[in-house]
């Protein structure tokens, strides 16, 4: 997981999703997972999957690598759809799909979304401990995979991580691991001690203040209503069905379109590389 | 193997309902009881801790499907309380960088979070039973024992929800060819044997208990060697 790339990604881009506002975006997801929740339809989350592709295409960012970001849980999914395998690919490739669909919705947010509006609109919701533990937890995310980078070039460099010793790169690693734990919390208690002389009293932000475009805000909450009520219908309306073939279609030709304009005009695409 | 990797939408609602309800009763217990600490002062400590275990969980070990936790290390570096909150932080975290469903966020806290709070327990008994083997022993063998019980958490979790394909598929839905007409029945889909996911899990997972267990012990050794005031944190 390339922290650094996701919040490049977040804080440079200029699509109409970076324009939106975190809360919509944060809609846009949960309805999108709750059409992941309602449907069963290999077709519908197939669609579905496509059409989460088209937007990241959309969004100008490297498409391929923001969607393996979000191909992780398909290995995990993998092991549970063979767990129930009986020779039926359908079965299997719903467990896959209802996985990859709901993790790209969660990317493309955290993509398109710097990580302080995404935790200050959570932050009403949630207790205030947890609340500060979040903006702090990702904080500390950069500084430690920072740490481990250096610690794992070091140990590449001083010969403490090599082919076939297994028990050796175990204590190498492990060893590691703890000094890296030490310089973290020596790094976060002076972190602690600049706030306390900032007048930190327990509260970082005063949460949420930035407004999205409201046209963006309505498009990325239309997308996922639409996509939602179209579970909805496929599901209680076995008349219906069949439209999931055709959201196929159609999210083929959105991506294909997305994909067009994310390549040849070089509008967006290029706007998170020139900042 | 303890992190339940199930999508979004395979398991019962009522399920998913009772994980988030279980796990709200039990952070606001363990805020109740950390209330009496200094929080602020432990703030940037769960910051820290938090994200070695974000860092350990992004590391996948492909062949078995594991990946270390570092979930027993933030039990006995915070104590159970601070840890399970610590626990939800990162599995709301991880669930958003698409790493576990966003609705089993609570069902993964509880299973991690036992993990982290049996951790904390069983190294803390086993240090005094174990006096004179030196705290690597007892947090490796705390870490074994800890993740023998939320893999059997998470088991009974599976075992209890009934999931089988077949549910997460609605059973009464059909799916249509590419003519969009011609329907195939989604019941001839066959459900999980649990059995064979249980063979699954408990094939796999020993290799990762291992390992976990190994860097648990080593790391908690290399910490009471380096700050040991870390290992025995106040009671939280």
């Amino acid at each position: 997981m390339d922290v650094s790339a996701i919040d490049y990604y977040a804080n440079h881009g200029g699509s109409f999703l970076h324009r939106a506002s975190a809360p919509s975006k944060l809609v846009f997801a949960g309805l999108l997972i709750a059409s992941v929740v309602v449907t069963g339809t290999f077709y519908f989350l197939l669609g579905a999957y496509i059409t989460l592709a088209a937007l990241v295409f959309r969004t100008g960012l490297p498409a391929f690598k923001v969607i393996t970001f979000a191909a992780y849980p398909a290995i995990f999914a993998l092991i549970f759809a063979a767990a129930g395998w009986n020779g039926n690919w359908i079965g299997a490739g719903v467990i896959v799909l209802k996985a990859l669909a709901a993790a790209l919705a969660s990317v493309i947010v955290i993509v398109t979304t710097p990580y302080p509006d995404v935790f200050a609109s959570l932050r009403p919701f949630l207790p205030k401990i947890i609340a500060e533990g979040l903006f702090l937890t990702y904080r500390s995310l950069f500084l430690l995979l920072d740490l481990l980078d250096n610690l794992l070039k070091a140990l590449r460099v001083r010969g403490g991580i090599s082919r076939g010793k297994i028990v050796r790169n175990v204590v190498n690693f492990s060893s590691g691991i703890g000094l890296l734990l030490v310089r973290g919390l020596d790094i976060s208690e002076k972190f602690y001690g600049v706030m306390r002389v900032r007048g930190y009293n327990g509260k970082l932000s005063d949460g949420y203040d930035r407004a999205g475009s409201p046209l963006c805000d309505a498009g990325a909450v239309l997308t996922g209503a639409v996509i939602l009520a179209l579970a909805l219908v496929m599901r209680y309306e076995p008349g219906l069905e069949s439209l999931g073939i055709y959201f196929v279609y159609a999210a083929v030709l959105a991506l294909a379109l997305s994909a067009a304009w994310g390549l040849y005009p070089k509008r967006e695409a290029e706007a998170w590389k020139k900042s | 193997m303890s992190h339940i990797h199930i999508p979004d939408g395979v398991l019962p609602i009522w399920i998913v309902a009772a994980g988030w309800l279980v796990t709200a009763l039990l952070l606001a217990l363990s805020i109740r009881r950390v209330n009496s600490v200094d929080v602020k002062r432990k703030l940037p400590l769960i910051g820290i801790v938090s994200a070695l275990m974000i860092a350990g969980m992004t590391l996948e070990i492909v062949p078995i499907a594991y990946h270390i936790n570092l979930s027993i290390i933030a039990g006995i570096l915070l104590g159970p309380a601070l840890a399970f909150i610590s626990v939800f932080i990162v599995d709301l975290i991880i669930s958003m960088f698409g790493h576990g469903g966003i609705t089993v966020v609570g069902l993964n806290t509880i299973v991690i979070g036992a993990e982290a709070v049996l951790g904390y327990y069983l190294f803390q008994f086993l240090r005094a039973v174990m006096a004179g083997r030196g705290v690597g022993w007892s947090s490796a063998l705390a870490a074994i024992l800890s993740l023998f019980l939320s893999t059997s958490i998470m088991l009974g979790i599976v075992y209890v929800s009934h999931i089988n394909p077949a549910v997460a598929l609605h059973t009464e839905e059909t799916v249509h060819d590419e003519d969009g007409g011609a329907a195939v029945d989604m019941e001839a889909h066959g459900s999980l044997d649990f059995g064979r996911f249980v063979k699954t899990i408990f094939l796999l997972a020993p290799l990762g208990w291992a390992l976990e267990a190994a860097v648990t012990g080593l790391v908690v050794s290399y910490l009471y060697r380096v700050r040991p005031d870390l290992v025995a944190p106040e009671k939280t």
